[in-house]
C-alpha cells in the first residue's frame, strides 16, 4: 500500500476520505470482528466519496454507498467498463479473464455461449451431486462434536463441486485447495504467482487433452464451442477456466462461513432452520444480502455527472455489494437479518449484463449445505475462546469458525 | 376473480430467476437463463405469489400494470 497516487484535481477535497477495503476498521482479520456491520457506518456519510488508496495495487476509487446508484452504473455498461486484467497483470501478462473483464458486444455473445451450462433449470439437474457432497463432508466430522468449518467444510465443498463441473477426479483435490489458499490467502507474492502459473499450466493442459478427448463437463463444452462463428483461442479458453476456479471458490466458502457463523450465533435462527427447512431458501437470500462478499470496479467511460458530483473518463467506480445490500434507503432496518424480508432485491450476485454467472449453483450449493447440515448436526455453538475471524478485502471472508455441538 | 397484469421491461431481465423461484408456473424461463414472456397475466390464488416475486426483481424487470 505504497505507492499511493496523487488525488485527481476533479476531485472535490471534502469527498476524500481515507478508506480501503483493506484499512478500515474490521477489514483485516479481526477475531470476533464483524466487518459488513463496521462498513454500514458509511451510510451515515456522503452519497458517494473518493478513497486515493483503494486496490490492490494503490489505486484510487469513487466509492459509492447507495444501493441505487450502484445499480445504475452496473446497468449501464455503456458508460462504465468492466475491461481490466487483474489476474493476468499480477503475473505481467494481460489477458482478460472471461466474461468478467470484457464488455458488450463481446460479452453478449460470450455470455450467451456460457449461460445455458449454468442455467436454473441445468442446475436443478445437479442437485443430487450438490448435496451428496456436502453430506460427505459432514459425516467425516460428525461425531466428533466440533469442527473448524472453513478448512473441513467450506472450501472442499466448494473445491468438491468445482472438480465435479470441469470432469476431474476428486483425488485432484489436494492440489486444488493448495492453490486456492496461495492465490487467495498468499503468505508472499512470490507464491501467488507460482500458484498462478501452476493453475493456468494445468488448465492448459486440460484443455488441450479434451480437445483430443472430449468428456461431458465445461471443459469440453468450451473447447468445442463457437462463438460469433469461430472457435475460441486458447487465450479465451484459459480466461473462461481461470475465471470458474476462482470465482466460485472463496464466494460459495465465505457464504457458507458467514451463514453457520451468524446461526451459531443466534440460537432462534437457527432453530427455524432446523425445525422448519422450508425458510432456508427464502433465508439464504436475506444472508446473501447481509453476508455480501464482493466488490464491484467499473471503470468511466467518458466525464460525467453522477450522484452529484463530476467523473472524468478513467475514474474507478467502487460498487460494493457489502455497502449497497446494507443500504437503509432501500432495506429498512439493514443490519436486522430477517428471514421473512420481502422485496430483497439485493445485489450480492450483482446487477447488469455481468450477473454472477454461477449464481444458479452458488444458490444449490448454499441452500443444499445449510438443508445438510441442520439435518445432521443438532444444535451447535462457537467454541468457547475462539471467536470466528471474518475479513475484508477485495472479496471479504471467514479465516476460521470453530463450532462445538453436544 | 381478480387479476394482475405484469408487464416484463424489455432488455432489462438479467436472468436472476428470483421470479422463478417464487413461481415456476408463472415465470417461465428460456434456455439461458432469461424470462420468456413479455407480458403475464395473473390471477386467483397465485396473485400475491407474483406480487412477491415481482418486489424481488432486482433489476426492476417486471411492473404490474393493471389490477
Ligand atoms: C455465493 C457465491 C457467489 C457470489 C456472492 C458471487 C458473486 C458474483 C458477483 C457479484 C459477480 C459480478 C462481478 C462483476 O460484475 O464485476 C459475479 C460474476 C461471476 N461469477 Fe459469481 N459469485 C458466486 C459464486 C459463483 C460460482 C459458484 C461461480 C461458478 C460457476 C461463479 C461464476 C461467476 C462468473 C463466471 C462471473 C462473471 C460473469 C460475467 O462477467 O458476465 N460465481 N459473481
Ligand atoms: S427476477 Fe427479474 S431479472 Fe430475474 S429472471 Fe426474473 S425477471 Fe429476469
Amino acid at each position: 500500500m505504497s505507492n499511493q497516487t496523487a488525488i485527481p484535481d476533479h476531485i472535490p477535497q471534502d469527498l476524500v476520505r481515507d478508506f480501503s477495503f483493506w484499512t478500515a476498521p474490521d477489514m483485516a482479520p479481526t477475531p470476533g470482528g464483524d466487518p459488513h456491520l463496521a462498513l454500514s457506518e458509511l451510510h451515515n456519510g456522503p452519497r458517494i466519496f473518493y478513497a486515493p488508496n483503494n486496490t490492490r495495487d494503490g489505486q484510487g476509487t469513487w466509492v459509492l454507498t447507495r444501493l441505487e446508484d450502484m445499480r445504475e452504473v452496473l446497468q449501464d455498461s455503456d458508460s462504465f467498463s468492466s475491461y481490466r486484467s487483474i489476474f493476468s497483470s499480477a503475473i505481467g501478462e494481460s489477458w482478460p479473464l472471461i466474461p468478467l473483464e470484457i464488455d458488450p458486444p463481446d460479452h453478449t455473445a460470450f455470455r450467451s455461449m456460457l449461460n445455458p451450462l449454468l442455467s436454473p433449470k441445468r442446475m436443478a439437474a445437479l442437485d443430487h451431486s450438490v448435496r451428496q457432497r456436502a453430506i460427505d463432508l459432514i459425516e467425516t466430522f460428525k461425531d466428533d462434536g466440533h469442527c473448524e468449518v472453513m478448512s473441513q467444510f467450506a472450501f472442499p465443498y466448494a473445491v468438491s463441486i468445482f472438480l465435479e463441473f470441469l470432469g476431474l477426479p476428486q483425488e485432484d483435490m489436494p492440489k486444488f485447495l493448495n492453490w486456492a489458499n496461495s492465490l487467495l490467502h498468499p503468505k508472499t507474492p512470490d507464491e501467488r504467482t507460482k500458484a498462478a502459473h501452476e493453475v493456468i499450466e494445468f488448465l492448459d493442459d486440460l484443455a488441450a487433452f479434451r480437445r483430443k478427448t472430449p468428456g461431458d463437463d465445461f471443459v469440453t463444452y468450451v473447447v468445442q464451442a463457437k462463438v460469433k462463428g469461430r472457435h475460441l483461442t486458447d487465450l479465451e479458453v484459459r480466461g473462461m477456466n481461470i475465471l470458474i476456479f476462482i470465482a466460485g471458490l472463496d464466494t460459495v466458502a465465505a457464504g457458507i462461513g458467514f451463514d453457520l457463523s451468524y446461526l451459531a450465533r443466534h440460537p432462534k435462527d437457527q432453530k427455524t432452520l432446523r425445525d422448519d427447512p422450508k425458510v432456508i431458501r427464502k433465508a439464504i437470500e436475506e444472508l446473501l444480502r447481509a453476508f455480501s462478499t464482493v466488490q464491484m470496479i467499473r471503470t468511466a467511460r467518458k466525464d460525467m455527472e453522477f450522484a452529484g458530483v463530476q467523473i472524468k473518463k478513467g475514474d474507478l467506480m467502487s460498487c460494493a455489494s457489502q455497502i449497497g445490500n446494507r443500504d437503509p434507503n432501500e432495506f429498512p432496518d439493514p443490519n436486522r437479518i430477517d428471514f421473512t424480508r420481502n422485496a430483497n432485491r439485493h445485489m450480492a450476485f450483482a446487477y447488469g449484463v455481468h450477473r454472477c454467472l454461477g449464481s444458479h449453483l452458488a444458490r444449490r450449493e448454499l441452500i443444499s449445505s445449510l438443508e445438510e447440515w441442520h439435518r445432521l448436526i443438532p444444535e451447535y455453538r462457537v467454541k468457547e475462546g475462539c471467536p470466528p475471524v471474518a475479513h475484508g478485502g477485495f472479496v471479504f471472508g471467514v479465516k476460521s469458525l470453530e463450532l462445538v455441538w453436544d | 376473480m381478480t387479476a394482475i397484469t405484469i408487464m416484463v421491461e424489455p432488455g432489462k431481465c438479467q436472468g436472476h430467476a428470483r421470479c422463478y423461484s417464487f413461481a415456476p408456473e408463472i415465470f417461465d424461463l428460456d434456455d439461458e437463463g432469461y424470462i420468456a414472456l413479455e407480458k403475464i397475466i395473473v390471477s386467483g390464488e397465485d396473485e400475491e405469489l407474483a406480487r412477491e416475486a415481482v418486489e424481488a426483481c432486482p433489476e426492476n424487470a417486471l411492473k404490474i400494470v393493471g389490477e
